[in-house]
């Protein structure tokens, strides 16, 4: 139990990633505001199960990541709760495949909203809380091609690096406050965000990574849950490759 | 996960560990951390004394682990092996590999020796690829293991006066990666930590005013503690780690 007693809030919880951090916090002991963008009659059902299960307390929160005044909203009810938050986790995000002369600036402008602004505003207002009591830890996931680049994918890997930007800002601002920053960049995991990546794409990148195989969404929860638990105490601005060695 | 008696979680339950480097510092925080998580350690020393054994005893009863003292000088190679071999003689499984000893050397460039630049060499690399190269034979039959080198930040920064530790700590980055690519096939994960500052006995080797300036260059700051760069091992060690490899985790405050 890492997170016993602990408040999270974590955003994209409806599938992939977000959905396995939902799960391990939850069996870590962590209470946790799941963020989704749409309610649905699975998801829950899933989250009364694990709530019971775990014996912890898990209230959703519905909000589209394009609207600032529904994030507002959203942070306002967590306010409200007069709960501290110890952690943040930053997962809700989009991805967009165009060749850079042919995305359109309403497309960029799209992705970087979902991906980068609307994560800056939910942690400006959760930082606030942090900053209160004194100790936090946020995570927000990257990307391994905001690192190394990949064809086809501007407007994504660009959004994707300005969380990393961000991360090593914010960790420089915030860790006065005991409030750690850190990111988390995916490799190829299997989810559908890499459902639709093209064979001969895949195969390079399984021949180019150590493991040689793509990784679980399961794997990258558990480093989020590393970097979310006092086993990180002195890790902040870091941004932590989870990729099976690629590159 | 497996729970402990009183809630707490056991990373590395029936796991077996080589730990170098076990009579202090960060090394000693290791021991006990792994232990407490269910891991049976090799604990690796230079030289035997009562304190260890005594310490070694005392970690194996209170978390009902086993822990078997190791003693050999990492700059003799024929010690080493013998060592090798008293461990992979019980046909024991060896799930982690913590290559943690280390010495350090604090000196102008100009003023560094060749021999120092030998020695710190010498304890700091070739003998952990020798002892990496045993012991990955062992883990690539097994087809799974975790290695864990410790670097450090002066290997990625370069700071004054550490010319010649934080060269031997660079090659340990650059074996680390090559190991990963390497072993990756064979389930084995290589990866490195790079600590900053940290309150071990090497700190003696610093000036103070090195010291509060690499403090006020970090985000936290405050210095590491020996405890915070043995749970980033815990991490890469266990399977809470199995899709990081190849990598440098640096464990630092932030430094900028």
């Amino acid at each position: 139990m890492l997170l016993k007693g602990k408040n999270a809030v974590v955003t994209g919880c409806l599938k992939g990633i977000g959905r396995s951090t939902l799960d391990l916090f939850a069996r870590n002991g962590a209470n946790v505001w799941a963020c989704c963008q749409y309610e649905s009659p699975e998801f829950s059902e899933h989250i009364k199960e694990l709530a019971a299960t775990n014996n912890v307390w898990i209230t959703p929160l519905y909000f589209d990541l394009l609207d600032p005044e529904q994030i507002k909203t959203a942070a306002h009810s967590i306010r409200e709760s007069k709960q501290p938050v110890d952690i943040l986790v930053n997962i809700a995000g989009m991805t967009h495949d165009a060749l850079f002369h042919m995305t359109t600036m309403d497309q960029m402008k799209k992705v970087f909203e979902v991906n980068f602004f609307s994560q800056m505003l939910l942690t400006q207002y959760i930082t606030k809380n942090m900053i209160r009591h004194k100790s936090g830890s946020v995570i927000s996931i990257s990307s391994i091609s905001a690192l190394d680049g990949n064809p086809g994918q501007l407007s994504y890997t660009a959004s994707k690096a300005a969380i990393i930007g961000a991360t090593k800002t914010l960790s420089a601002e915030l860790a006065g406050y005991g409030i750690r920053v850190n990111a988390v960049a995916p490799g190829v995991i299997n989810t559908e965000m890499t459902a639709n990546l093209p064979t001969e794409v895949m195969a390079r990148l399984m021949a180019r990574s150590d493991l040689k195989h793509m990784g679980l969404p399961e794997e990258v929860a558990e480093v989020i849950l590393f970097l979310a638990s006092d086993m990180s105490s002195y890790i902040t601005g870091q941004i932590i490759r989870v990729d099976g060695g690629i590159g | 996960m497996v729970e402990s008696d009183d809630g707490g979680i056991m990373l590395l339950k029936d796991k077996n560990a080589i730990i170098t480097g076990c009579a202090q510092g960060i090394g000693k925080a290791m021991l006990e951390i792994f232990a407490a998580n269910g891991a049976n350690v090799w604990a690796c020393a230079r030289v035997k004394t009562d304190e260890f054994e005594s310490t070694a005893k005392a970690l194996s009863e209170k978390y009902h682990v086993e822990i078997w003292p190791v003693y050999f000088d990492m700059t003799d190679h024929d010690e080493l092996k013998l060592a090798v071999k008293s461990i992979t003689s019980t046909k024991r499984p060896v799930d982690i590999l913590v290559n943690n000893a280390g010495i350090t050397y604090n000196a102008l460039f100009l003023m560094s020796t060749m021999a120092k630049l030998r020695e710190v060499f010498e304890v700091n690399f070739f003998s952990q690829f020798l002892l990496s190269q045993y012991i990955a034979k062992t883990m690539m039959r097994q087809k799974k293991g975790s290695i864990i080198n410790i670097s450090s930040s002066a290997a990625i920064e370069g700071n004054a006066g550490r010319s010649v530790y934080g060269a031997s700590k660079a090659a340990v980055i650059c074996a680390t990666k090559a190991m990963a690519e390497e072993l990756g096939e064979f389930g084995v994960r290589v990866n490195s930590i790079a600590p900053g500052i940290t309150r071990t006995s090497m700190l003696t080797s610093m000036t103070e005013k090195v010291i509060q300036d690499t403090i006020l260059q970090s985000d936290m700051k405050r210095l590491g503690n020996p405890e915070d760069i043995a749970n980033a091992a815990l991490f890469l060690a266990s399977d809470m780690s199995s899709y990081v490899t190849g990598q440098v985790l640096r464990v630092d405050g932030g430094l900028q």
